[in-house]
C-alpha cells in the first residue's frame, strides 16, 4: 500500500480517507462528490507527503501510456468507466507496486473482494470513505 | 419508449455523445435551461442554479462546470433529444430518473439495478422490445447468456 490513510482539511469540509484494499471502487449515486475530491486531489499531490498521487481523468493526455509508465504510485482515476480499456485493467491487476482509487462502475476485468467498493460519505464535514453494501 | 443502445454498432448511423462532462462543458451548458432543468439540477446536485449560471451547492458557489458528470448526463438527454447519449458514468439516483423519461435514447454497457415502471416500454438495440423491469432484467439475462456462448467458440 502507498497510503493507508489521506487526511486533509479543505474548509469546510475535513477528509479522512482510509484504505484497506490496493485498489478501491468509489461509486455510489452521483453528485456524492467524487469529482469536487478529485479537484482537491490536485492540490494536495503538490505536498511532499502526498506526492505519490497521480491523477487521471477524461481531459489527460496520453493517458493509457502514462498509465502504463506509472510504479510505486497512488492512481486515482475519475470517468474511469469511459477511460479504461481492456490493457488498462490487465495493468491495474498485476502491476502491484501502485495502489488505484477509481472512480468506476463497470469493473468488468479487475480483481477485486468485496472490501474494495465504497461510495463517499459526508457527516457534520467529516468526509470518509464507507464500504459499499456489494451484492452478488 | 426508451431507446437502449448496449453496443456502438450503429455509432456511425446516429449522433452519440460518449464524454459527457466535455459534451456539456463545450455545448449544452451554453444553451438556456427551462424550469425542467433547474429543477434536475436541484433534485440530483441539490444545486440552486443562479440567473448567470452559476450553481450554489453545500460545497460552495460554482459555474455550471461544476454539477457532477450524472446531472450532466442527465442535462444532455433532456436538451439534446436528437442524440444517443452515455449513461455509463450515471449513478443510480440519476438511472432512476432516466428510466421514468419518454422519447429518449441512451447508450449503456452493463445492466444496473434501476427502478422501472411495470409498463415502461423499452428497444434494446432498435431490435427487441421489452416491457418494464422484468423484461428489462430478462433482456440483460439473455444478453449475459450470449456473451458467454460467444466466449466459448
Amino acid at each position: 500500500m502507498i497510503y493507508n490513510e489521506i487526511n486533509f482539511e479543505a474548509s469546510p469540509f475535513r477528509y479522512h480517507l482510509k484504505y484497506s484494499t490496493r485498489i478501491t471502487i468509489v461509486r455510489g449515486d452521483s453528485a456524492t462528490g467524487k469529482t469536487y475530491l478529485f479537484d482537491l486531489l490536485e492540490d494536495l499531490k503538490l505536498t511532499e507527503a502526498y506526492q505519490k498521487i497521480k491523477l487521471f481523468n477524461y481531459k489527460s493526455d496520453n493517458f493509457h501510456e502514462l498509465l502504463a509508465d506509472c510504479r510505486e504510485n497512488f492512481i486515482v482515476i475519475d470517468n474511469a468507466d469511459i477511460m479504461l480499456n481492456e490493457e488498462d485493467r490487465c495493468f491495474i491487476n498485476f502491476e502491484k507496486s501502485n495502489q488505484y482509487m477509481l472512480f468506476l462502475r463497470n469493473c468488468d476485468g479487475i480483481n477485486l473482494s468485496r472490501d474494495s467498493f465504497v461510495i463517499l460519505q459526508e457527516e457534520e464535514g467529516i468526509v470518509s470513505l464507507k464500504k459499499e453494501m456489494v451484492t452478488a | 419508449m426508451i431507446y437502449l443502445y448496449t453496443n456502438t454498432k450503429h455509432k456511425d448511423a446516429k449522433s452519440w455523445i460518449m464524454k459527457n462532462d466535455w459534451y456539456f462543458n463545450l455545448n449544452t451548458g451554453n444553451q438556456s435551461f427551462t424550469e425542467k432543468e433547474k429543477h434536475a439540477i436541484k433534485k440530483v446536485d441539490q444545486a440552486k442554479l443562479t440567473e448567470d449560471k452559476h450553481i450554489v451547492t453545500k460545497y460552495g458557489v460554482g459555474t455550471i462546470r461544476n454539477l457532477s458528470s450524472g446531472c450532466k448526463t442527465l442535462l444532455n438527454i433532456l436538451m439534446n433529444p436528437d442524440k444517443v447519449v452515455n449513461i455509463d458514468e450515471c449513478g443510480k439516483n440519476v438511472l432512476d430518473i432516466i428510466f421514468t423519461m419518454e422519447d429518449i435514447s441512451i447508450h449503456m454497457s452493463r445492466p444496473e439495478r434501476i427502478a422501472i415502471n411495470e409498463d415502461k416500454e423499452i428497444l434494446f438495440n432498435d431490435t427487441d422490445l421489452v416491457i418494464g423491469k422484468k423484461g428489462y432484467e430478462n433482456w440483460w439475462t439473455s444478453e449475459y447468456k450470449r456473451r458467454d456462448e460467444e466466449d466459448d467458440l
